[in-house]
């Protein structure tokens, strides 16, 4: 079997607590620094991942809606000192606001492709084979779900198209008809996600899914690496939150911008949490450059 | 394997590094107790100034308990100081007042909160020295006992503070405005602003006034709400005035005097939201009284959102249909619920807490406006009325 992602082979463990840290650091810590480097490493990871895909996806949907969080929040806060002039409200429009709106919708745009990455890594498998020992029915629920929406687009195209073929398709006749085959579609859809849900639910019954001493099969091995990529990984996690705990990373938007920069202890912090985002991307690097030395040596 | 040795050299920098100090801005540090004498060493204050630390300095004396605001930025120069000062309440024949005196001189003007054991029936009152001449202005505020708060240039000798009586036959309050302009005491401290609490209060001439548009005074007949939800007015005073019915005339204008202050900020220090405190002003006061222009129909908010513009001071309001008015949520990066749940900005008009919003409050000539800032749903500030309705 062969990964053109190195880090996807690793143990699923790695690989979640990977996807934890770092949606947990994005999410919480609003330091813009932090926010740059964690939105630059899913940007890279997005596009190794997968290249031009992820470029359309930035341009058609990321950026109108980062730039409408930026533009959407100086429009509603008006916090802040620094006055920059007045909206037609009567209200300031304050510098920070602005700021505060750009860093939430980096935030937002990171969390994102750190979420594409994470389906693309982080397949059903990995994730039932590491909880569903402890929460099968959850884990089962997670999965299911995960996968309804692309399974469901894909059921839906077959099933407008056998429609279009019998003359039955939202592209013919009146509105009223137009309407009449939608809800039509409608209904076959949801008939069909409800039957594949039971079907699924039976048939994982039918195996034994969930009972004790039931036994899963799994071609996850932790070895040597992995351990690793865990320590350092548990390492990265426990040195950031010391970090946060101790206000290494404090920043703050309102009334006026101030926070930590150019102190060593927190450039320290950006420095792991550089490495700490880039761990797939240099592990998948040297991987290649292997490969590619490995084939060149034939 | 090679990563894994780096690992302790990462924790070591780690330990090291824990060490730093990282430096805030202001912050608030809690109350401290003065000692018996009275004497505060230099090495607090410089400790305080380094720190950009607002500390409290609390002591008590004659029952009445007081508290220093010092802000570390104000501290010209470290020094031992006797923070400790006499205070004795008294309860005059119409007035109520207490004397205090203290015996250092700081160099700079922290505020001094006193707490009363008794309530004075007033809102704001004037600091006097020994040979009776005004010297600065002083709130009250406080719900069951009056809290008030001063900030005096030199501190040292004997002081005197009087409440304002609001009645038209309060004398003090007729020489008060005349008094401190010719008196040295306003040279001397180069303080070029007017005090807020020195502003004289008008009596009540209803009809009489100009400007106010089209306003009506209440006669008190009205028993129910009106449609915004506003129970009736007292006798006396204004009746709103919807905005949309106002045509502004810009051809007559007229003067009130407006202040915005958040002196009752300095009494729940620790209530306050930790990132606030670098808008907070030392004094609590935000913008001196002083005399304003306006045009014939503007309403207090119209006024405010100009004169917050003009100097300069952030203000952000958002319009509420069901009471038909604009609700000022923070003026001067204060805002609503910044200092307790019950926090956020109150008007008075001449005095009186009006029951209804700042845009439908039409101005007349020589009207007082003050904005004020209270902690418990203007119970501290003296107008817990225009809230609750009774």
């Amino acid at each position: 079997m062969m990964y053109r992602d190195t880090f996807s082979s690793f143990h699923p463990t790695v690989n979640f607590l990977f996807f934890g840290l770092v949606f947990a650091f994005s999410m919480f810590i609003m330091h813009p620094v932090m926010l740059a480097i964690s939105l630059t490493a899913a940007l890279l990871y997005s596009v190794y991942l997968d290249g031009k895909g992820t470029l359309m996806f930035c341009l058609k949907f990321l950026l109108p809606m980062t730039l409408a969080a930026a533009i959407i929040n100086p429009a509603f806060s008006h916090e802040g000192m620094t006055i920059l002039r007045y909206l037609p409200s009567g209200n300031p429009l304050t510098l920070e606001s602005v700021i505060y709106g750009i860093s939430a919708a980096v935030m937002l745009g990171a969390v994102t492709l750190w979420f594409r990455c994470y389906t693309a890594v982080m397949t059903s498998d990995k994730f039932v084979y590491l909880f569903g020992k402890f929460i099968p029915s959850l884990s089962l629920i997670l999965s299911m779900t995960l996968r309804f929406v692309p399974k469901f687009i894909s059921q839906l195209e077959a099933v407008r198209d056998a429609q279009f073929c019998i003359g039955r398709d939202v592209s013919n006749g009146s509105i009223f008809r137009r309407i009449k085959n939608a809800v039509t579609i409608v209904s076959i859809m949801i008939t069909w996600s409800l039957e594949n849900a039971v079907e699924t639910a039976e048939s994982m019954k039918s195996r034994g899914y969930g009972l004790k001493g039931r036994t899963a099969f799994s071609i996850y091995r932790f070895d040597s690496r992995d351990k690793t990529a865990l320590t350092w990984l548990i390492f990265c996690g426990v040195f950031l939150i010391c970090g946060i705990l101790a206000k290494g990373l404090k920043w703050r938007y309102f009334p006026s911008i101030k926070g930590t920069l150019t102190e060593p202890f927190t450039i320290c912090f950006f420095i792991v949490y550089l490495f700490l985002c880039m761990t797939p991307i240099i592990i998948d690097r040297r991987e290649d450059k292997i490969w590619r030395s490995l084939r060149s040596k034939i | 394997m090679k990563r894994i040795k780096i690992f302790p050299v990462f924790i070591c920098i780690m330990f090291l590094l824990c060490g730093c100090d990282l430096k805030g801005g202001k912050n608030y540090q809690g109350t401290m107790e003065i000692p018996e004498n009275g004497i505060v060493d230099v090495s607090i204050f410089k400790q305080i100034k380094d720190d950009s630390a607002v500390v409290t300095f609390k002591g008590n004396s004659n029952g009445c308990d007081y508290e220093w605001v010092i802000f570390g930025d104000d501290i010209p120069e470290p020094k031992t100081l006797n923070l400790a000062v006499e205070i004795n309440e008294k309860q005059e024949e119409r007035s109520s007042g207490l004397s205090f005196s203290s015996e250092d001189n700081f160099g700079f003007a922290p505020v001094l909160s006193v707490h009363l054991n008794s309530n004075w029936d007033c809102q704001n009152a004037t600091v006097y020295d020994s040979s009776n001449k005004a010297v600065c202005g002083a709130s009250v505020t406080g719900s069951e006992n009056s809290i008030i708060n001063f900030s005096v240039d030199n501190s040292v000798g004997e002081f005197i503070v009087r409440a304002d009586n609001e009645s038209e036959n309060a004398p003090i309050i007729a020489e008060t405005p005349t008094e401190t302009k010719a008196s040295p005491v306003s040279t001397e401290t180069k303080n070029t602003k007017t005090d807020p609490y020195l502003t004289p209060v008008e009596p009540e001439t209803p009809n009489a006034v100009s400007g106010g548009g089209n306003r009506v005074i209440s006669d008190g007949s009205a028993t129910e709400q009106d449609k915004y939800k506003t129970d009736p007015v007292p006798e006396g005073r204004p009746m709103p005035v919807e905005p949309e019915d106002t045509q502004i005339d810009s051809s007559k204008t007229y003067t009130c005097t407006f202040s915005i202050e958040c002196s009752t900020i300095l009494n729940n220090l620790a209530d306050l939201n930790p990132e606030k405190i670098d808008v907070l002003p030392a004094d609590g006061i935000i913008l001196p009284a002083c005399e304003v222009e306006f045009y014939e129909g503007e309403s207090v908010y119209d006024v405010l959102q100009r004169i917050c513009k003009e100097n300069n001071i952030h203000m952000e309001a958002s319009w509420t249909p069901i009471y038909n008015s604009a609700y000022v949520e923070g003026i001067n990066n204060l805002y609503e619920f910044d200092c307790g749940s019950l926090s956020g900005w109150m008007y008075r008009v001449n005095g009186w807490y009006p029951n209804y919003g700042c845009s439908r409050y039409q101005l007349t000539d020589g009207e007082t406006v003050e904005w004020r800032y209270t902690c418990d749903l203007g119970n501290d500030v003296g107008g817990g009325y225009a809230v609750s309705g009774t």
